[in-house]
């Protein structure tokens, strides 16, 4: 079932001389349990891609059926509301709110969404537990080591069961050991828990843990590429790809 | 506890020493608020224990609704009331003690001795009562006796309008005093004889029969009697009540502007708290929290600081309150001989009231910048942070800034007093709104000074400020309010002193004054009879003397006191400034028939026309009087008042006696002479006093110098709020800048370099409230002074020069010691810790 579905996105910034297309007529399909990762150069528009689908920011042109709704016909408030219960967003900088501890952090959304607060962080520390961090979950953000942040956040992102899981970068601040740790988790996160996940990277090794890879360039899709080797051949792969553009 | 109050807490938490400042604010406020009104019910409460433990065993009081004196027989339809058991005929008139003894008034009580002890009785210490058939006998409280050194048998003589009057002290007995002030008790015959009232009471007191209905009782007197009287109140108390409401709307007044100081700064701490935290309301935003739990969030903070301010400065507030009480007990005791039991009392009103206003303003202040916060996109979160770029000042703030004061010059231009005055707060609204944009120019400016003096790091302190000309404004605001308030203040204190100046040279014009000790007009004060008036215009090198008398009345409903005037030698010796009418005519109008020339104070509240009628209430019924003028003098500035000739003082309101003789010499006479001349005549009368004019005159301006001098304590601390302001603009700085001073440290700037830029920066800020507060001040003080002209005083304005030094000193000051926290505290970062800082 497509969890996702875009039609002729387009994005445009600024205005007169200034204009910058940063996404032309962009169709992308996600399905639920199914793991894509978007790569492209430096400014082809990754981000902006993760931002409208994510309900972050709204398309000049085109359309975004997130699980059956049209996004772009959303008001702010049934917006904000379907970013709450169906998306969980990772970013690259960890963004946890440095005055609140791990478990808070993780059980946010949750408490956003009016559940009672020991539920939360029941369920919270839980989802700490289930990406691998336990023992620090009383610490606060800027007690964690980068990578246990980015875990954190990997749980803030799952705690409210949602239905896609947004990555922007997630690896991008962290070294070679957490990165493929993180790719993991995702993989984890589509595979064993049945959500879509749309990851957006730099690092073809980290590229190749995704089933499917979307290529962008100037903010228009011109390659796609479906992986089913064992990582090291995908990351092979997507570096002969990289390379081609 | 939900999450907004979680987050509220922790984030408060992280910026203790920000937090610290804020609350502050809002404590010094609350303070003064909670404080003061918790302590002015102990003085009414004070005053009314007194009224009543000397009145205890008075059931009812008759007195003349106007105030004045009635004849004798009205005790007959009292006394005939069914219910009334005894009713007594009172005399009572304070009297001035000739100075050098050990009590300087007491109030002289005439009193039947059979139906008075009926009416009051007295536990007798020593002695005997009052007898009929008594003539200068006289009895006294015990305190008294105990203070004058009188034993039974010895002398005590009152001034009188016949001259000094000796009685014999018959008899001590435990009373307590009214208002502080000792009654003695004389025969009634006496007493009228010696005031001049012969036949005449100004208070029956009556006891009711045992099992009378108070209600129906006092019903039918005053069925009996018509509204020529009033019943039950005790005169005095109303005035003295009307004086503490007033003072504490002074003081609430006070404490709300203490608080809207407050306000600015508690708007930019959470500005600040706002642009610091825009990246994680963006990703509150993006995790999926609404509009509306962000500014909740936001609005939490400002609910806790409040509460936790409001709670502080309640706290402070009561110790104030009762330190206050304690140092206020001996001097009422002491100076007023009341006894002051009161201890402040903090009812549910008074925590209402403070909690209104310190939450209310606390989260007025938070909202601004939470609806800002709430405006925060969620793509915020995902930007890196690229370090708070510096603002533009708001544009259109300084439009309407500009537009409003504008408006406010129009009005000053105008020259109608009103529109300026209120005018005047434009422009202080005008400026906050438009501060921003004068940031920069100002900064310019004394920048360069400033590079004079810390070279370098001037410069980036001014650099600095300009980053964030929206929060210097709002800092500059707070000082402005405070310095404001001084030279505003201060130019109306210099130029109504300048004006009693010339006022005084004008109506109190003549060459000596002969008055009580005391000079308060319409206090009952003792006189003297025409004889000295005429004994004095007898005397070899006077040239003329004329004399002032008093009665009060009631007039359009407002307590009415009357001055009564001998125009032609009052025209000469006397004067006051007309607004109304042309000086010759008014005086001759005054002579023919019954004319009234009424104050400003009264014509403010009651707008007259020339040759309009007015009805007077008057001991025997209602009079009417035809307005002949309109003008002030400076002895009744403050009462509403109406001059009226003395011919007709007499007959309406059978007061003869002159409270105020003003005396010329002739041009070759010798002042030494003249004045022993007057000496020797006064002897008579202690209560009056002989005295030069212009050694009265300084004696006036010195003390409106003293009250001055304490006001400016007031206003001083009211400026404290300001220096809040200041360190906590400057905390918030270095917060924010931490990261840069950790590289300016890093590339070898020393500690010293850092303490000097943040003392620089503090110091143009200061210069900025200075220039806001100066500008304000002059424009706020020249229209009040313009506004007081309308009650009828003219002033000119008076340029405050020693003021607007005083208020650049206080700010300067201030500015300094604002910086030493921060600056210490940036001077002590740790370089590396700073670096790493976000
Ligand atoms: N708010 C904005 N205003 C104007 N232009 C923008 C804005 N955001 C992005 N752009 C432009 O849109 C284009 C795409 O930006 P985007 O952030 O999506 O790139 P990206 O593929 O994520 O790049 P990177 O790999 O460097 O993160 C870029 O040219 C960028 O300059
Ligand atoms: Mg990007």
């Amino acid at each position: 079932m497509a969890i996702i579905q875009t039609n002729n996105l387009s994005k445009v910034y600024g205005s007169g001389d200034a204009v910058v297309t940063a996404l032309r007529d962009v169709s992308l399909t996600v399905e639920t349990g199914e793991f894509v990762a978007v790569m492209g150069p430096s400014g082809c528009g990754k981000s902006t891609l993760l931002h409208l689908i994510g309900g972050l920011d709204r398309p000049t042109a085109g359309t975004i059926q997130l699980d059956g709704d049209d996004l772009s016909r959303l008001s702010d408030t049934r917006l904000t509301e379907v970013r709450r219960r169906k998306i969980g967003f990772v970013f690259q900088f960890f963004n946890l709110i440095p005055v609140l501890d791990a478990v808070e952090n993780a059980a946010l959304p949750l408490i956003l969404d009016g559940m009672k607060l020991a539920a939360a962080r029941a369920t919270a520390a839980e989802w700490l537990q289930r990406v691998g961090l336990d023992g620090q979950t009383s610490h606060r953000p800027d007690q964690l080591s980068g990578g246990q942040q980015q875990r954190v956040a990997i749980a803030r992102a799952l705690a409210t069961e949602p239905a896609l899981v947004l990555a922007d970068e997630p690896t991008g601040n962290l070294d070679s050991r957490a990165s493929d740790e993180v790719a993991g988790l995702l993989r984890q996160v589509a595979d064993e828990w049945q959500r879509a996940v749309l990851m957006v990277t730099h690092d073809p090794r980290i590229a190749a843990y995704a089933d499917r890879i979307v290529f962008l360039k100037d903010g228009s899709i011109i390659d796609q590429a479906r992986l089913n080797g064992t990582p090291l051949e995908g990351a092979q792969l997507v570096r002969d790809k990289v390379e081609a553009l | 506890m939900s999450i907004q109050l979680t987050l509220a807490a922790r984030y408060m938490a992280g910026r203790k020493l920000r937090t610290f400042l804020t609350t502050l604010a809002v404590i010094f406020g609350v303070t003064i608020v909670f404080g003061l009104n918790g302590l002015l019910p102990a003085f009414s409460e004070a005053f009314r224990q007194n009224m009543l433990a000397s009145a205890g065993k008075i059931d009812l009081t008759v007195t003349s609704a106007s105030g004045g004196t009635f004849e004798a027989e009205v005790i007959a339809p009292v006394r005939s009331v069914n219910g009334i058991d005894e009713a007594t005929p009172i005399l009572r008139q304070n009297a001035i003690l000739p100075t050098g003894q050990a009590v300087n008034a007491v109030t002289v009580v005439g009193v039947d001795p059979e139906s008075f002890s009926q009416v009051r009785p007295h536990s007798l210490v020593l002695g005997r009562y009052l007898q009929a058939g008594d003539k200068n006998a006289l009895v006294l409280g015990e305190k008294l006796a105990e203070e004058m050194g009188l034993k039974l048998g010895d002398i005590f003589t009152l001034p009188s309008a016949a001259g000094a009057t000796d009685f014999a002290v018959v008899g001590v007995i435990a009373t307590q005093g009214v208002l502080g002030v000792e009654e003695v008790y004389v025969p009634l015959s006496t007493a009228q004889a010696m005031f001049n009232q012969a036949g005449r009471l100004n208070t029956i007191e009556a006891r009711f029969a045992a099992q009378a209905d108070r209600v129906q009782v006092a019903a039918a007197v005053q069925a009996q009697l018509g509204n020529r009287f009033k019943l039950g109140e005790i005169e005095g108390g109303g005035q003295f009540l009307s004086a503490l409401a007033m003072g504490q709307i002074v003081l609430n007044l006070f404490g709300v502007l203490a608080l809207a100081m407050g306000g600015f700064i508690i708007l930019n701490t959470f500005r600040t708290v706002v642009a610091e935290r825009r990246r994680d309301i963006g990703m509150l935003r993006a995790l999926g929290a609404t509009r509306g739990m962000v500014v909740g969030i936001i609005l939490a903070e400002s609910l806790l600081q409040g509460l936790l301010g409001t709670a502080i400065g309640m706290l402070i507030g009561a110790g104030l309150a009762y330190s206050l009480i304690g140092l206020i007990r001996p001097i009422f005791e002491q100076f007023l001989h009341m006894s002051f039991t009161g201890r402040p009392v903090f009812d549910i009103p008074v925590f209402i009231w403070a909690l209104v206003l310190g939450v209310g303003i606390t989260m007025l202040s938070g909202l601004l910048p939470a609806i800002s916060a709430s405006r925060v996109v969620p793509l915020e979160a995902l930007r890196p942070m690229v370090g708070v770029a510096a603002q533009r000042a708001a544009r259109r703030g300084a439009w309407v800034g500009a537009g409003l004061i504008g408006l406010a010059a129009l009005t000053l231009i105008s020259g109608a007093p009103k529109a300026a005055a209120a005018g005047a707060f434009l422009v202080l609204i005008g400026l906050v709104l438009a501060g921003p944009a004068l940031v920069r120019p100002i900064a310019l400016l004394f920048g360069r000074l400033l590079t004079v003096i810390f070279a370098r790091e001037g410069q980036i302190a001014q650099g600095n400020m300009t980053r964030q000309p929206g929060r210097a404004a709002i800092t500059a605001s707070a000082m402005m309010i405070g310095l404001a308030l001084i030279i505003a203040c201060a130019g109306m204190m210099s130029s109504m002193e300048e004006g009693i100046g010339r006022y005084l040279a004008k109506s109190m014009g003549s060459d000596f004054l002969l008055m009580p000790a005391s000079l308060v007009l319409g206090g009952g004060n003792v006189g003297a009879s025409p004889e000295l008036a005429q004994a004095i215009r007898d005397t070899p090198g006077v040239q003329d003397v004329t004399t002032l008398r008093l009665a009060n009345s009631e007039a359009r409903g407002t307590a009415l006191q009357l001055v009564g005037i001998e125009p032609e030698s009052f025209a000469r010796v006397g004067g006051m400034e007309f607004m109304l009418g042309s000086e010759a005519q008014i005086y001759q109008e005054l002579r023919n028939g019954r004319g009234i020339i009424l104050n400003g104070v009264f014509a403010v509240r009651n707008p007259v026309q020339l040759g309009e009628w007015v009805t007077l209430k008057t001991p025997d019924g209602e009079r009417a009087y035809q307005v002949v003028g309109v003008g002030s003098d400076l002895l009744n500035a403050k009462a509403a008042t109406g001059f009226i000739s003395q011919a007709n003082l007499a007959a309406d309101f059978h007061e003869s006696n002159d409270l105020l003789l003003m005396v010329n010499k002739t041009p070759e006479a010798e002042v030494t002479a003249v004045r022993s001349a007057l000496d020797g005549l006064v002897k008579q009368y202690p209560a009056l006093t002989v005295m030069e004019s212009t050694e009265w005159r300084e004696t006036m301006i010195g003390m409106f110098g003293k009250v001055v001098g304490s006001l400016y304590f007031v206003l001083i601390a009211l400026a404290i709020p300001s220096l809040i302001a200041l360190v906590n603009t400057l905390a918030i700085n270095v917060i924010e800048r931490t990261r840069e001073i950790g590289v300016i440290r890093a590339v070898g700037g020393t500690r010293r370099q850092v303490q000097r830029m943040i003392l620089a920066e503090s110091l143009l800020l200061a210069i900025l409230g200075i220039a806001f507060g100066i500008l304000a001040g002059l424009w706020l003080g020249y229209s009040l002074v313009g506004a007081v002209g309308v009650v009828g005083f003219k002033l000119t304005y008076f340029f405050p020069a020693t003021s607007v030094l005083i208020a650049t000193a206080v700010g300067l000051i201030f500015g300094v010691i604002a910086a030493l926290l921060p600056a210490r505290q940036a001077a002590q970062l740790q370089i590396v810790r700073a670096l790493r800082y976000e």
